[in-house]
């Protein structure tokens, strides 16, 4: 492992404080924008104050073109990033071409207290990733434009949007899923591709009522608060956030469930910072840690609910009971070309 | 013998220069649009034609004919729209001039992404024109304008008009004003003078300024994704989707070497008809 050698002034700081370790650094890469930024500004200087190791927080693009940053960084044999939150579909396609590091299980005993199916563990029973945090993505209205929030996926088809909904423009926001298990009966459909066409030519009816088909999130939420947008399929934390602050939206978990996303840390296969990445993981999944996470970023935790202090109210803003809509990772990832190319043939005629 | 070696070498400096920048990148592209896609990683070095298999299906297809039509119809408007205005300005004193151009030079600086914002919030519901024609009475249930083909077009006005105008202030303003005057002086209308002596002088600059705004907005990625529906997203938007978004470089590469070929065969189709135009009159 290489140390970074202190400058001067931490190097002072540190003798005063009395901490015998060189000064460490780790670069951490998260979601742009007011993920990171929070992140940064609430979450991270806790654990340099526990630590001592500082962290350089970096905003990476959203996941397919970090894919892209990432696969290419690994050609080059660099890392971008010592630590980054990747979204399931983006940690099973490193996974599989070697993008990720080993991660010694032993240094990061907390796992114990997360949900199952947190760690990630390859074929060859080595550890490659730890949850991170989830997130449900649900049914979002400007309540000034709807006073009625909607109850059901089936809302969208059904209700008067005035024309000025706003979805994503990519397949794999989880408004597949929600439709399938809403029309369809389940997500059976979606395993043959006559199934998945169903499922488009389903959303497709929606275009009339569609006037934003979203690839920039930020588009999305300044057109919904403003009441350019009237609702439509947005990420359950930030809108309680901008809710928090007076602003006219409101966040509904449909009847069939929100869609819950899941986020992992994974180290760059050439990092060279492993040792300081696995401390850094098995701070942010300690029971308080997420707790707080909870609180300030608004994320659904990863930590078994005994095991966190969060009170009952806390703990639905943030999450539901209800079973959530599962993105089916393995039909996105096998059917990848195919369904992205039909679906942009959808929305784009 | 030994003289004629150094203008060869002075000839290499180009030569070096569109290799590094140009060719060499182009030759790489070429390169990748025949590998194969692999759908989990990044790609497989190979010799394959299914990327550009995948153009001939009819969704490709559309989408390139639709950014031909749109980015020649930006290009028409844009110099149907400089052309007269850049007429009237280098009429004006040389201090309105100055003022004019300062202006077009200070329009250039703005890069793409904020013109569309302007546009953006220009458009919108609840800060813009509609709002002030719903508040003047003239639109009684305003709504948002873009996105919408006209916005984007709207985008791409914006974007080429001071680069158009530009082109044309230094050969208009120096024009052989003699002609237009001998034409006045016999009678002929104003009017006639623009169509008849001014418009056909300036053809070929016409067509060039054409042309280059044609090229320039087929490879527009922020108006489309910005102000235009996705039935208005062009092919630049579609290969950035392919090769950033879904990491799949060869498709993206190989969409980016037809759109090439498209775009030098109506070059050189609109180039050659106008000079064919020219020996002919």
């Amino acid at each position: 492992m290489k140390l970074r050698k202190s400058n001067i002034v931490a190097a002072g700081f540190l003798t005063v404080s009395g901490l015998a370790v060189a000064a460490e650094e780790i670069t951490v890469s998260a979601w742009g924008g007011f993920f990171e930024e929070t992140l940064k500004a609430e979450i991270y200087p806790a654990f340099t104050d526990e630590t001592g190791i500082t962290v350089r927080s970096i905003a990476q693009p959203a996941d397919q073109a970090w894919m892209t940053q990432l696969t290419n960084a690994a050609r080059a044999k660099t890392a971008p990033s010592d630590l980054s939150l990747v979204a399931d579909e983006v940690f099973l396609r490193g996974q599989s071409i070697g993008l990720w590091a080993k991660l010694d299980g032993s240094e990061i005993p907390n796992t114990a207290t997360l949900l199952d199916g947190f760690t990630k563990i390859d074929d060859d029973d080595t550890l490659r990733a730890v949850g991170a945090l989830s997130w449900y993505t649900t049914l979002v209205t400007n309540s000034e434009a709807i006073p009625d929030a909607p109850e059901t996926w089936a809302d969208l088809w059904t209700r008067d949007w005035d024309g000025k909904l706003g979805l994503t423009s990519n397949a794999n926001s989880g408004l597949m899923e929600a439709t399938a298990l809403t029309f369809f009966g389940g997500y059976e459909v979606m395993e043959t591709r006559e199934g998945l066409e169903q499922v488009i030519a389903k959303i497709a009816e929606l275009k009339p009522k569609v006037q934003l088909w979203y690839r920039d999130e930020g588009q999305f939420q300044q057109n919904l608060e403003a009441g350019e947008l009237t609702g439509g399929l947005y990420y359950h934390d930030v809108t309680m956030l901008s809710a928090a602050n007076g602003l006219p939206v409101v966040s509904t978990f449909p009847k069939e469930g929100g869609i819950l996303g899941d986020a992992y840390w994974i180290v760059p296969r050439d990092s060279e910072n492993v040792e300081a990445a696995q401390k850094f993981i098995n701070y942010m999944i300690r029971p308080d840690v997420q707790a707080q996470l909870a609180r300030k970023l608004g994320v659904a935790p990863v930590a078994q609910r005994e095991t966190m202090d969060l009170t009952d109210e806390e703990f639905s803003a943030v999450s539901s009971v209800d079973t959530p809509i599962r993105p089916q990772t393995h039909i996105h990832l096998r059917e990848g070309d195919w369904l992205s190319d039909k679906y942009l043939e959808m929305i784009s005629q | 013998m030994k003289r004629a070696v150094i203008p060869h070498l002075i000839g290499l400096f180009p030569l070096g220069m569109m290799s590094f920048f140009f060719l060499a990148p182009l030759a790489f592209m070429v390169v990748v649009s025949f590998y194969e896609r692999d759908p989990l990683g990044f790609y497989n070095v190979a010799f394959v034609w299914d990327n550009y298999a995948k153009f001939f299906s009819s969704f490709y297809y559309t989408v390139s004919l639709r950014s031909l039509w749109s980015a020649s119809l930006g290009a028409v408007v844009v110099v149907l729209l400089a052309f007269p205005a850049m007429y009237i300005i280098v009429d004006m004193s040389r201090r309105w001039q100055l003022f004019w151009v300062i202006l077009l030079l200070s329009l250039m600086c703005l890069s793409e992404v904020i013109i569309g914002f302007a546009w953006l919030i220009l458009f919108s519901e609840s800060s813009g024109i509609p709002k002030f024609l719903g508040w003047i009475g003239l639109w009684e249930d305003p709504d948002s304008l873009s996105p919408s083909f006209g916005a984007m077009l709207t985008g791409f006005v914006t974007l080429g008009f001071s680069l158009v105008a530009l082109m044309f202030f230094p050969q208009m303003a120096q024009r052989d004003r003699s002609i237009e005057e001998a034409a006045l002086t016999l009678g002929t209308p104003p009017a006639r003078v623009f169509s008849k002596v001014v418009l056909p002088n300036f053809l070929p600059a016409i067509i060039s300024s054409v042309v280059t705004m044609f090229v320039y907005f087929l490879g527009v990625f922020v108006m489309p994704t910005m102000l235009g529906r996705p039935q208005d997203w062009n092919m630049t938007v579609i290969i950035t989707d392919k090769a950033v978004g879904d990491a799949n470089m060869p498709l993206g590469a190989a969409l980016s070497v037809i759109m090439l070929a498209f775009t030098l065969i109506i070059i050189c189709g609109l180039l050659l008809g106008s000079r064919r135009g020219r020996v002919q009159t």
